[in-house]
């Protein structure tokens, strides 16, 4: 049972990543691996500008800009200049490697004693130090999840998605494709910026090296939530993703805590990861061989 | 004048070789015109159709749409005056999203603001739409398109391409793809939509007896020359006995195109 608030917490906290993921993977129906670089990017900005006297709010709307232009920045090499999408997003993964060592001059950066945002309102709120963090991340990450539900059933949102469906179809009817694709990602790295940025903060330190495997992450939240909820539409879609957060972090904090039993150890913990996701996309073929049709 | 091009040259290079699919085509169409096209193939129908849609762009040459130099437009921008349906009928609707969007987002073309796609008002606006096309669509404005059959979703497309008042509404062989049944019935809605709305309409086929049949003014096209231009009259003195013995002296030896109006299909 103790497991349960940081598993709720991390879950939410990431869970701003995964909608992320959701968006540029399943709404774009774009491969965009740059949220391995924005992640650490949102928690680099924030934390450069937390330790330099900035409020811890500010700092993290300031990191979830970055991100945007990070985002912004892949979309435009794959639509501007057709750079394959995949390459766009390594491109500018590699790009944000070095530019998030420039910010914060060197590999890590602890926040140990330094205000952060999700504690500072829960002080504000005078809630209790032991569920207060989940309330007020519960309330930050639902409030962004019922905007971005909005956003998705307005006109530009909706043909947002119908350009992840059908690029033909929107430009026929007066979209372009490419606007959208550029949109898309920024909005989707924004949200990845601001998750890192508030990990940094939850955790105490920005690192360099914590954004490795930011994408498997997010496809195994978003993967693990579809299987559980099987969503149609928008809302239990996003529902989704952030039950499949809650799922995923708790599996790794188990994992952490009782993986020594099966000799696990905390640097297994991608590779566990990626199987995960493995599995998950190997399904449907496993099922259809089972079943005896051609995979 | 809706649509003139002028001069149109489209050579595409597959590897070492050139291929000249417009041969410098010049084209007019007036406000209100069915304009049919029939050609063997790769004469060059399709990339007219592209040309004009902005999806290609000529190698030389002008498009005016309404008087305008819009040759350097990109499609999405002329969309606001141009309605397609493509031959594939997933090409023109967003399967994932439901029946009810795929038409609201049809009704708006231009900038998309952040008021919220589905209104009631909007909700009870398209059904009234999708009334008179008696599929019973109207009842299925919640359903992903994706659930629609073929027939249904051409239908709809056809229905899409003509809600925001296009000046030009191009057609590439819409029906092509359908079994004959509902074949029939997309021809039926869309001779009923470009009626009442008297869109000028470009409609490639590569059946005879429908360029004969629709339209007011057939144009043949062969090795991306338009060859055979005919106004109305002449159009409806003829039979497709009389439109194949033309082709054969153009020397047009598509045995494709022939075959396929000799009762044997090539679909």
């Amino acid at each position: 049972m103790s497991l349960f608030l940081p598993a709720v917490e991390q879950g939410l906290i990431y869970g701003l990543m995964a909608l992320g993921v959701y968006i540029s993977f399943r709404v774009l129906a774009f491969p965009d691996l740059s949220v391995d670089g924005t992640f650490p990017l949102g928690a680099a900005v924030a934390a450069t500008l937390i330790i330099s006297g900035w409020d811890p709010f500010l700092a993290s709307l300031v990191a979830a800009g970055a991100g945007m232009v990070a985002g912004a920045f892949t979309g435009i090499l794959s639509t501007k200049f057709r750079i394959q999408g995949l390459l766009a997003g390594v491109l500018t993964m590699i790009m944000l490697y070095s530019i998030n060592l420039r910010v914060m001059g060197r590999p890590n950066l602890p926040l140990l004693g330094r205000p952060s945002a999700l504690s500072t309102a829960v002080e504000a709120l005078g809630l209790p130090r032991t569920w207060g963090l989940v309330v007020v991340a519960a309330l930050l990450v639902l409030g962004i999840k019922l905007i971005l539900d909005l956003f998705f059933h307005t006109e530009l949102g909706s043909a947002m998605r119908a350009t992840g469906d059908n690029p033909h179809m929107v430009q026929a009817f007066g979209v372009n494709p490419e606007t959208m694709v550029i949109l898309g990602l920024a909005l989707a790295n924004g949200l990845v910026a601001l998750s890192g940025a508030l990990v940094a903060q939850y955790s105490g330190f920005a690192d360099v090296g914590m954004g490795v495997g930011t994408i498997v992450a997010g496809l195994a939240s978003v993967i693990v939530g579809e299987m559980i909820l099987r969503p149609r539409g928008v809302f239990w879609a996003t529902v989704a993703v952030l039950l499949g957060s809650s799922l995923y972090r708790g599996a790794i904090l188990v994992a952490l805590r009782y993986g020594s039993v099966l000799g696990f150890t905390a640097s297994d913990l991608k590779l566990l990861t990626a199987l995960v996701v493995l599995g998950a996309l190997m399904a449907p073929a496993i099922r259809a061989r089972l079943r005896g049709e051609e995979a | 004048m809706i649509l003139e091009l002028s001069g149109i040259w489209k050579i595409f290079r597959l590897g070492t070789e050139a291929v000249e699919a417009l041969c410098g085509v010049d084209l007019a169409l007036e406000e209100g015109e069915f304009v049919t096209v029939i050609g063997s193939n790769g004469a060059g129908k399709s990339t007219l159709l592209n040309v004009i849609a902005g999806t290609c762009r000529p190698n030389r040459g002008k498009v005016r749409i309404g008087g305008r130099d819009v040759t350097k437009w990109p499609a999405h921008r002329r969309a606001r005056w141009i309605g397609r349906v493509f031959q594939d009928p997933l090409r023109g609707t967003a399967a994932h999203m439901t029946l009810a969007e795929n038409l609201a987002l049809a009704l708006k073309k231009g900038r998309r603001g952040l008021s919220l796609l589905l209104t009631p008002a909007r909700k009870r606006y398209l059904r009234k739409l999708l009334e008179p096309l008696g599929m019973e669509l109207e009842r299925r404005l919640g359903e992903r398109v994706g659930h629609l059959s073929g027939g249904e979703r051409q239908a709809v497309t056809v229905l899409m391409a003509t809600l925001a008042r296009p000046k030009l509404l191009l057609l590439d062989e819409h029906t092509a793809a359908l079994d004959p049944a509902n074949a029939e019935k997309v021809l039926e809605i869309t001779e009923r939509l470009v009626g009442e709305s008297r869109i000028t309409t470009l409609m490639v086929t590569h059946r005879m007896d429908q360029a004969l049949s629709l339209g007011n003014r057939l144009i043949m096209m062969h090795k991306g020359r338009i060859r055979l231009d005919l106004e109305a009259e002449e159009k409806s003195r003829l039979g497709v006995g009389d439109l194949v013995d033309l082709f054969r002296r153009l020397g047009v030896t598509d045995d494709a195109l022939l075959l396929a109006n000799n009762g044997v299909d090539k679909t």
